[in-house]
């Protein structure tokens, strides 16, 4: 006799959840990135900012940047995953 | 850049804007970084989840590009960065603590950093003496550091540091950015919810430093504690205070001093009602441990445990006292003798029994504690430069305030140095002085007790749990010689040193030159040249204070029967058999004790000089403006060496003195070609003229020998007829 696995169904609506989670991730780390930027031009006007504020807030900017990206891909494939089913 | 981290040509930091908008924007920057957190432990999850695992076995031509795809998002030094896997257990657990173990820090914890150099820079504009800190110059090189890793790097070797450390105590302010940088930072992923917490300003639930749960102290700290009831002296007796008064009460606490004792006072109020004041004591800083659960370990120790042998001790000495059940008790204590007095308060017990009424804390850090009774009034009185309140992970720099309840003072005191500014005769001073209006705001809630005393009793408090500080080595027995600059406990102990000893080969004739004028003493030849050494010395910890060494001295034969090739047999000598040894010829140092100490015990030509030494790393760097001597480089790749015990030769009238040191600690060869000396003086003495004679003047040693961290002792000098 052959079962089938009663969490196939809910595992690919999880994996579909997830999907979305990541998305909205990837929003939350573009927002991240913009509030990295904003706090950097603040520090511009700041005599008593260290020099290196602004190019480090910059770079992890930039970071969350590509980890944005890369969770967009990341829930593309997730998703493509999940609709594929058997 | 300047030393304080600000850009050159810029008007300097003028105050409060400038601070607030840093501490605005570190708070904003630790809000992005906790969110970075989160976003990564979810892709974590994702990454592990069942769901995903299971359906990528059935399905791998979608499964893996989906496994693959969130893998890498998390681990891309680019995004999320090396360590931003999280889970509690698993393959997940095992990639993200591989990750921090191997140094690839999260984005999030990057930014955290970036967030805490934020509030470095924030304190600094409160502190601008910082910049002439020794300890702040190495910080200031960390964590001004351009490129993120640099940074990280560079803090990372500053808190592996033990001595750096020790400079960075003067750093107070700052201490709790130092801490959560480092646990956020070290290679121990246990701790990074301490550094987690210390950078949000959550609530602790470990010792900032460490970053170890108090779980994990409790299996450390299991000291019994003892309390035994004893008379005070007559002298003593003669300064207890008579009638309640919060300066009274420090007083009293001032008077016990910090070797273990307490004070138990029944006060009568104003309403004729008999009060309980319980005082308690610190601990010693700087001071070696004795038996006493009062010592910086205990404290630090003791900070995020609601249970402490300290603590013990005080509720054994309480049931002796026999204070009435419900009866009204204040609680008084300075530095660790608050943590416990806070420690009882926080126990729902112990406000059952008595009705604890007030808690006043000076110099302690009790902002992780929290007392039973809501109606518990609490008084927290700390100074900025302090670096013991601060042992909580609340420092300068912080923008959270757990206690809008308390009474908190937080002054700048006119001492910096610690521990001066943590002793508690600072703090009564400054209370008369510098904030009198906190004094006369807890002597008006203390109002209940602002009465006569009508009974004291001072207890001795034991833990038997902690050996002594530096045991065995340094636990020797001791007798007291006078100096000029007061009785000095012999043998002298250095509980934390760092030494480099340039050897360097001399024209054994012109060594010849600077001994005594006397036939028997006469250089070690190695061939047709002699050694002359030139020792440095960070001196972190010792029985005479802190201070830096520099010496010159000539290695010599026995002064009896000098034979060719002495030197290399005596090494094989214990050093008690040994008769050659280093004749100092020229000696600085930068305290009075330790030139009074050189000069009349150990009978060497010591002068006073102000010197700078780092002397833990590979890159050594001594500076004395004031005898024109530098000597920076860097150290090549060394051998370990056997411990290097020797003799001290030095003279006293017509007699020599003999003086015996020990050591205990990694000692390592180098060769010399990374390090140079440089004299920038045309001076002939103390020092310069002499390495002018030997020609070492700008000249790179044959060998160095170094020691970054070690303890030694060196005896009262023995007086030899020669």
């Amino acid at each position: 006799m052959v079962t089938e696995s009663p969490d196939r169904t809910s595992y690919d609506a999880e994996l579909l959840d997830r999907a979305e989670a990541l998305r909205s991730d990837a929003e939350l780390m573009d927002e991240y990135a913009r509030r990295l930027r904003a706090t950097a031009d603040t520090l511009v006007g700041c005599p008593a900012a260290p020099e290196w504020s602004r190019p480090t807030l910059e770079r992890q900017a930039a970071a969350c940047t590509t980890a944005a990206e890369q969770l967009r891909t990341a829930a593309e494939a997730l998703r493509a995953h999940a609709g594929a089913g058997d | 850049m300047r030393a304080d981290g600000t850009a050159p040509g810029r008007p300097a930091p003028d105050g409060r804007e400038d601070r607030e908008l840093l501490r605005r924007c570190a708070r904003e920057v630790v809000d992005v970084a906790e969110g970075i957190r989160a976003v990564s432990a979810r892709t974590s999850t994702a990454l592990f989840t069942p769901a995903l695992t299971a359906s990528a076995r059935r399905r791998p031509r979608t499964g893996l590009p989906a496994q693959w795809a969130l893998l890498r998002a998390l681990t891309n030094k680019h995004g999320l960065g090396g360590s931003a896997i999280t889970a509690p257990k698993g393959m997940g657990h095992v990639l993200g603590t591989a990750g921090e173990v191997l140094g690839r820090e999260s984005l999030a914890a990057l930014v955290a950093v970036t967030s805490l150099r934020l509030r470095i820079a924030a304190v600094l504009v409160d502190h601008p003496e910082f910049v002439r800190d020794p300890g702040m110059r190495r910080l200031t090189e960390a964590v001004t550091a351009d490129k993120d890793l640099a940074a990280v790097r560079s803090l990372r070797a500053l808190f592996r540091d033990q001595g750096a450390q020790r400079a960075l105590s003067g750093l107070a302010p700052l201490m709790a950015e130092l801490l959560a940088i480092r646990a956020l930072l070290d290679e121990d992923p246990y701790n990074d919810e301490t550094g987690w917490a210390l950078a949000t300003g959550r609530e602790l639930s470990a010792d900032p430093l460490h970053g170890v749960s108090a779980a994990r102290l409790a299996g450390l700290d299991q000291g019994e504690g003892a309390a035994e009831a004893v008379g005070l002296t007559d002298q003593e007796r003669q300064v207890i205070a008579t009638k309640g008064s919060f300066l009274g009460f420090l007083r009293n606490i001032e008077t016990l001093s910090t070797n273990g004792r307490i004070l138990l006072q029944n006060v009568r109020g104003p309403d004729g009602v008999v009060r309980y004041v319980l005082q308690a004591p610190g601990m010693a800083p700087g001071r070696p441990r004795t038996d006493s659960p009062q010592d910086f370990v205990g404290a630090w120790r003791n900070l995020f445990m609601p249970d402490s042998p300290y603590t013990r001790a005080i509720l054994l000495a309480l049931r002796d006292y026999g204070i009435p059940r419900g009866a009204d008790l204040a609680l008084i204590g300075h530095s660790e003798g608050g943590i416990a007095v806070m420690n009882l308060a926080q126990s729902e017990e112990f406000c059952r029994t008595y009705r604890v009424t007030h808690v006043v804390a000076v110099g302690s850090p009790v902002d992780n504690k929290k007392p039973a009774d809501p109606r518990t009034w609490v008084a927290s009185i700390t100074n900025q430069h302090d670096i013991v309140p601060v042992l909580d992970g609340r420092g300068a720099g912080s923008a959270f305030d757990p206690h809008p309840n308390w009474y908190e003072v937080d002054y700048t005191g006119p001492t910096h140095e610690f521990p001066l500014c943590h002793m508690l005769h600072e703090y009564i001073e400054h209370l008369r002085t510098v904030v009198p209006e906190a004094r006369e705001r807890v002597d008006e809630a203390l109002a209940p007790y602002r009465g006569p005393v009508v009974r004291t009793q001072a207890y001795q408090l034991k833990d038997r749990a902690n050996p002594p500080e530096g045991y065995p080595f340094l636990t020797l027995p001791t007798t007291s010689l006078p100096t000029t600059a007061g009785p000095v406990d012999v043998p002298v102990r250095y509980y934390d040193s760092s030494a480099a000893h340039l050897c360097f080969a001399v024209d054994a004739d012109t060594a010849r030159g600077l001994l005594p004028g006397v036939t028997w003493m006469t250089p070690s030849r190695l061939g047709r040249r002699a050694l002359a050494v030139l020792s440095l010395y960070e001196h972190r910890c010792t029985t005479i204070g802190p201070y830096t060494e520099i010496a010159l001295s000539v290695l010599v034969d026995d002064l009896w029967r000098p034979r060719p090739y002495d030197v290399a047999l005596d090494l094989l000598r214990r050093v008690d058999l040994r008769r050659t040894g280093r004749y100092v010829v020229s000696l600085a140092v930068t305290s009075e004790e330790a030139r009074a100490v050189a000069r009349e015990i150990w009978g060497q030509p010591a002068v006073r000089a102000s010197a700078e030494a780092r002397l833990t790393g590979r890159d050594l760097a001594v500076r004395s403006p004031e005898l024109g001597l530098a000597v920076d480089g860097r150290l090549g790749p060394g051998a370990r060496c056997p411990e290097a015990d020797w003799i001290l030769y030095g003279r006293r009238g017509e007699s020599t003195i003999r003086t015996l040191v020990r050591a205990h600690g990694g000692l390592r060869l180098h060769s010399g070609g990374g390090i140079r000396l440089r004299l920038d003086t045309g001076a002939a003495e103390p020092l310069a003229g002499q390495l002018r004679r030997l020609g070492i003047a700008t000249a790179r040693p044959r060998l160095v020998l170094t020691c970054p961290q070690f303890m030694l002792h060196r005896s009262a000098g023995a007086v030899l007829p020669r």
